[in-house]
């Protein structure tokens, strides 16, 4: 009962995480039609990002947050502006804006090698291995700030998206992007910022993740593909659904240490994802994802 | 009868290039060389196996590693503990891999573009994981040694030539047929395909096995080759990664695009490695980026707009 | 860039003519990629041996003073690539002998073309003992299996409890990084645990995967299971990994160990010095064995001159060492013939760095070493002394942890 309660516990502070790092892809999906296949690439400089700024200037992780998200905001806007935006929209750009962006994420890796070496790095900070009790078992106090960090990231996603003109504009073009220059939207404006967005929320999964486990410049392979269980199963445009969708990989993953041997849990994530691709390509909510 | 759209050229050109490549390692004695061209056919090989999923069907593949290393290691396994000879463990290593391909495949293929390739990742690495904690198959991570023959390795360029050969013509085949027409249509629009009459799911069915099988075959060669093979590098995510890019630098969907894709890897492999080792993932990435902004049939396309300047054209049934 | 220095060596060797009193020897290394930080070590050995000999005039071949010149290429930490340039150094650079690389998987495969083109091969990195069993004559290992690894600290932890230390039976935890590696550490461990006539039982025997993240699923079974012992093995990031989050869940076992890492600095920097209290390691060799190893010491003074003070560790000694073994055969066979070099090598039995103080290539183990290990304990004082074997001791290790609470 004891184990039930710790399993539980790590399943719904793991699935803060995943759900933002989901967030970014679907995002992208949802208004562009394009897989970020440089998604794994921007959580991995994201956690360099974070791990610098604490090792050269002494910055603690969590208050990196915001300059490292401005950062990737950017990184996104760029790479739209420069790159992205060449390619035909739609079904037809499908595979090539897959392969270009894997091209960037092959950029990505290697320059991080160079500037950083292929050995793994951590995160150490002062609270590191401080733990508190919590029904009856102990958790991490950076697994507590990491979920908490990521419910503050998606409550401001919800605000955005929401409540602000940026957010109706983008969710309107997700649903027509014809009609939206219409009314006067600027289709490409929108575009550029919604690729930016996605990728600064990438750049903050990776930043959080880094708090909690080592990386090296292959770390983002797993999670893109992670990501991608979420977004599938979760549906698109809906918070709400990626959250859910979050925490049944979450709980899944974890508890599979009761069945299967621990070394092969690291295969749950894949086999889920290509279940899921394949008999419930709609996702929990019924969005098309072929064709 | 030769079938019509097979043009002569093409058949004596082969052959030729063939000819020229088997007797030349009887005038120079460069081992290092000879070697060295071995691996080029197998990287040949491979890299067209993964273009008739990955460039004739449109459906890119990021796990063909599974396929390769599947073949390589049941190969290994057939010779060490059932005494088969190595070429007809080779063809049942390509089998079983080919097999393979279709459980997983069959199903995956209905998704389009670029969910299919997100789900090969997912194959890809499972199977990695799976085979590597097979310990019975695979040696689990300490891998599996195969006796050491003399002189194997130096008779293995006339086998990896021939498999080369037999990948080139495929190509052809499979490109130039009608069969390859049909393939095409399913490419480009799955439903109006099957309302003409292209029974797609057969077809794909059949790229997916073929290729998966030449794969394996591949994989049993490399065990062959290198006579140790272990699971993090037969099916490792960057083995998958490499003919992908040999494909799509190459010539993606092109007859011998992605054969010169491997050449080209092989060569700059040959000259990065003095000097700047840790650059050539970010290379590929770079050139890859170009491939897909400026030219989407990579090289073969370049060579292809050279060659238009020169005044050459094609025959009008040549859809590349 | 370290591939640099390499690279030169390559462009005036273009040609595969030598000069006649050069003795070429060639060798990889993994100077990027995976084990790009070890593989660097390594190197720092090879080339404190090359240019101690070459400061003696070379070596002495048959009466005749002859230079000896290393031929490094970087193999990326890829098995075909070392393969592939294992044949281009024999074929095309044409060297005379050849010298390992790093990490059991690279051997493995590289030492497949040293023996089909008959040429000796004396690694010091490659520790599974299947390399050596494929009745290979001309490769050479100083790194003894793992299996052995396993065996000295089960050696300790017997006299412990023997002793009365600890509780008989004991129940282990055995975790392993699914690697060669672990495998074999799972192996010596389980042996001697079914040798011990019911002195110890393996109830938790999982392995995992090589750079995994998040153990806290594994750990939580491991906690669950309330065993004596907790005996792990991985490379050094999956133990700060697997440590830290060891410790976050509040667990303590009466033995810790993580194999071959414990003492590392840069564990002791990422983790905090109480983090990795009474830790238990094994290692093919330490610096303090220079306290009672003339050869060690020796080693150990010759590193600090050339590299400004710092402290060897193991890879940087068995790098020296697989050289100065090569230098030693090459001397004694008094040519440069291959099978001449071969058969000395065979033969090879001369005081060593290593523990045990001798270097000798057994037959009955495929040539590769078996030499013992030596066991270390992080005290509380900030000190990793050796306590096993007796006769390389340099303290006394402390069993139960006294870290636990009781």
């Amino acid at each position: 009962m004891e184990r039930f309660a710790e399993l539980l516990i790590a399943s719904i502070l793991l699935a803060g995480l995943y759900a933002t790092m989901a967030y970014g892809l679907g995002l992208i999906y949802g208004v562009l039609r394009i897989v970020n296949l440089n998604h794994g690439g921007m959580i991995m400089a994201g956690a360099y990002a974070g791990w610098w700024l604490h090792e050269e200037l002494g910055i603690d992780p969590y208050l990196a947050l915001l300059p490292v998200a401005l950062a990737a905001f950017l990184v996104g806007v760029l790479t739209y502006g420069l790159l992205v935006r060449r390619l035909p929209r739609g079904a037809a750009g499908g595979v090539q804006s897959l392969l270009l962006l894997f091209g960037v994420w092959l950029v990505v890796r290697n320059a991080a090698y160079l500037m950083f070496t292929g050995n793994d790095q951590t995160v150490r900070t002062s609270y590191s291995t401080l733990a508190v009790p919590l029904a009856g078992a102990l958790v991490s106090v950076n697994r507590l700030a990491v979920f908490a960090a990521a419910l503050a990231t998606l409550v401001i996603l919800h605000l955005l998206l929401r409540k602000t003109y940026l957010g109706k504009a983008i969710r309107a073009v997700a649903q027509n992007p014809e009609s939206c220059t219409l009314v006067g939207i600027s289709v490409e404006r929108i575009y550029m910022l919604t690729f930016g967005l996605g990728t600064a929320l990438a750049a903050v999964a990776g930043l959080l993740g880094a708090t909690l486990f080592p990386f090296n410049p292959s770390f983002g392979a797993g999670e893109l593909l992670k990501s991608f269980v979420v977004v599938v199963l979760g549906g698109l445009g809906s918070i709400a659904g990626t959250a859910i969708a979050a925490l049944i990989l979450a709980l899944v993953e974890v508890f599979a240490i009761l069945v299967i041997p621990a070394y092969l849990t690291a295969a749950v994530g894949f086999v889920l994802l290509v279940l899921v691709l394949v008999l419930r390509p709609g996702g929990l909510f019924g969005q098309r994802v072929l064709g | 009868m030769k079938p019509p759209w097979v043009r002569p050229r093409a058949v004596v050109g082969l052959l030729a290039v063939c000819a020229v490549l088997a007797v030349g390692p009887l005038l120079h004695g460069d081992l290092y060389a000879h070697n060295l061209v071995t691996l080029t056919f197998l990287g040949i090989a491979a890299a067209l196996a993964w273009n008739w999923l990955g460039g004739y069907l449109g459906q890119v593949s990021f796990g063909h590693a599974a396929m390769f290393g599947l073949g390589g290691f049941v190969a290994a396994r057939a010779q060490i503990s059932l005494n088969m000879p190595m070429v007809p463990a080779w063809v049942f290593g390509g089998l079983v891999a080919g097999l393979y391909a279709l459980v997983w495949g069959h199903p995956t293929l209905r998704l389009r573009g670029p969910y299919f390739s997100i789900a090969t990742i997912g194959v890809g690495e499972a199977t990695r994981l799976v085979c590597t904690y097979w310990d019975w198959l695979t040696g689990g991570s300490s891998g599996l040694s195969l006796p050491m023959q003399v002189g194997l390795k130096y008779r293995l360029y006339w086998y990896g030539l021939v498999l080369a050969a037999l990948a080139v013509a495929g190509s052809y085949v499979l490109r130039r047929s009608p069969l390859g027409l049909s393939l095409l249509a399913i490419k480009s629009d799955v439903d109006a395909a099957s309302d003409v009459g292209v029974s797609s799911t057969r077809l794909q069915d059949l790229v997916l096995f073929i290729s998966g099988a030449t794969m394996g075959l591949c994989g049993g060669f490399y065990a062959s080759y290198f006579s140790y093979i272990e699971p993090g590098d037969m099916f490792g995510f960057d083995r998958s990664i490499s003919w992908v890019l040999m494909g799509v630098i190459g010539g993606i969907g092109t007859i011998v695009g992605p054969a010169l894709g491997a050449v080209i890897f092989v060569l700059v492999r040959q000259f990065l490695i003095a000097s700047y080792p840790q650059l050539y993932l970010g290379l590929y990435g770079v050139l890859l980026v170009l491939v897909i902004l400026f030219e989407p049939l990579g090289l073969t396309g370049l060579a292809l707009r050279l060659a238009h300047r020169f005044g050459y054209r094609e025959r009008p049934d040549l859809a590349t | 860039m370290r591939g640099m220095r390499s690279c030169l060596f390559v462009l005036l060797l273009a040609s595969p003519a030598f000069a006649a009193d050069k003795i070429v020897i060639g060798a990889t290394l993994p100077l990027t990629g995976s084990e790009s930080r070890i593989g660097g070590f390594y190197k720092e050995g090879y080339e404190l041996a090359f240019e101690e000999t070459s400061k003696k005039g070379g070596l002495s071949v048959g009466g005749k003073k002859m230079q000896v010149e290393l031929l490094l290429l970087d193999d990326t930490s890829t098995q075909a690539t070392a393969a592939s340039l294992a044949d281009r150094l024999i074929n095309s650079d044409k060297v005379q002998f050849l010298l390992g690389t790093y990490a059991t998987n690279l051997v493995e495969s590289q030492s497949v073309v040293a023996e089909q083109n008959t040429i000796p091969y004396v690694n010091g990195g490659g520790a599974a003992s299947a390399i050596y069993k494929r009745g290979y004559k001309w490769i050479f290992g100083l790194l003894a299996p793992v299996e052995l690894l396993a065996d000295s600290m089960m050696k300790w932890i017997d006299a412990e409890q023997k002793a009365g230390k600890l509780p008989r039976p004991a129940t282990i935890a055995l975790l392993w990084e699914n690697t060669s590696h672990g495998k074999d550490f799972r192996k010596g461990v389980s042996d001697f645990a079914a040798r011990s006539k019911g002195g110890y039982s393996v109830a938790v025997d999982e392995s995992f995967e090589l750079n995994g993240k998040d153990f806290s699923a594994l750990l939580g079974k491991v906690k669950a299971a309330k065993t004596d012992l907790f005996l792990a093995d991985a490379h050094l990031p999956d133990y700060i990994t697997m440590q830290r989050q060891y410790v976050t869940a509040g667990l303590c076992h009466k033995i810790l160990s993580y194999g071959a890492r414990g003492s590392e600095k840069q564990a002791a920097e990422a983790l905090g010095k109480k983090d990795v209290e009474y830790i238990l390691s094994a290692v093919w060799w330490s610096p303090l064995l220079a306290a009672k190893n003339p050869q060690a010491k020796q080693f150990v003074e010759l590193f600090k001159g050339k590299y400004g003070g710092r402290t060897p560790e193991w890879y940087q000694a068995l790098g020296y060492e697989t050289a100065r073994a090569l230098f030693t055969a090459i001397e004694q066979a008094g040519s440069l013939d291959r099978e001449a070099v071969r058969q000395k090598l065979a033969a090879l039995k001369i005081p060593s760095l290593l523990p045990g103080g001798e270097l000798t290539f057994p037959a009955e183990f495929g040539q590769q070493i078996h030499a013992p290990f030596v066991v270390q304990q992080n005290l509380s004082d900030g000190t990793s002394p050796i306590i096993a074997p007796p006769d390389a001791a340099t303290g006394k290790g402390i069993a139960p942890n006294p870290g636990c609470p009781k």
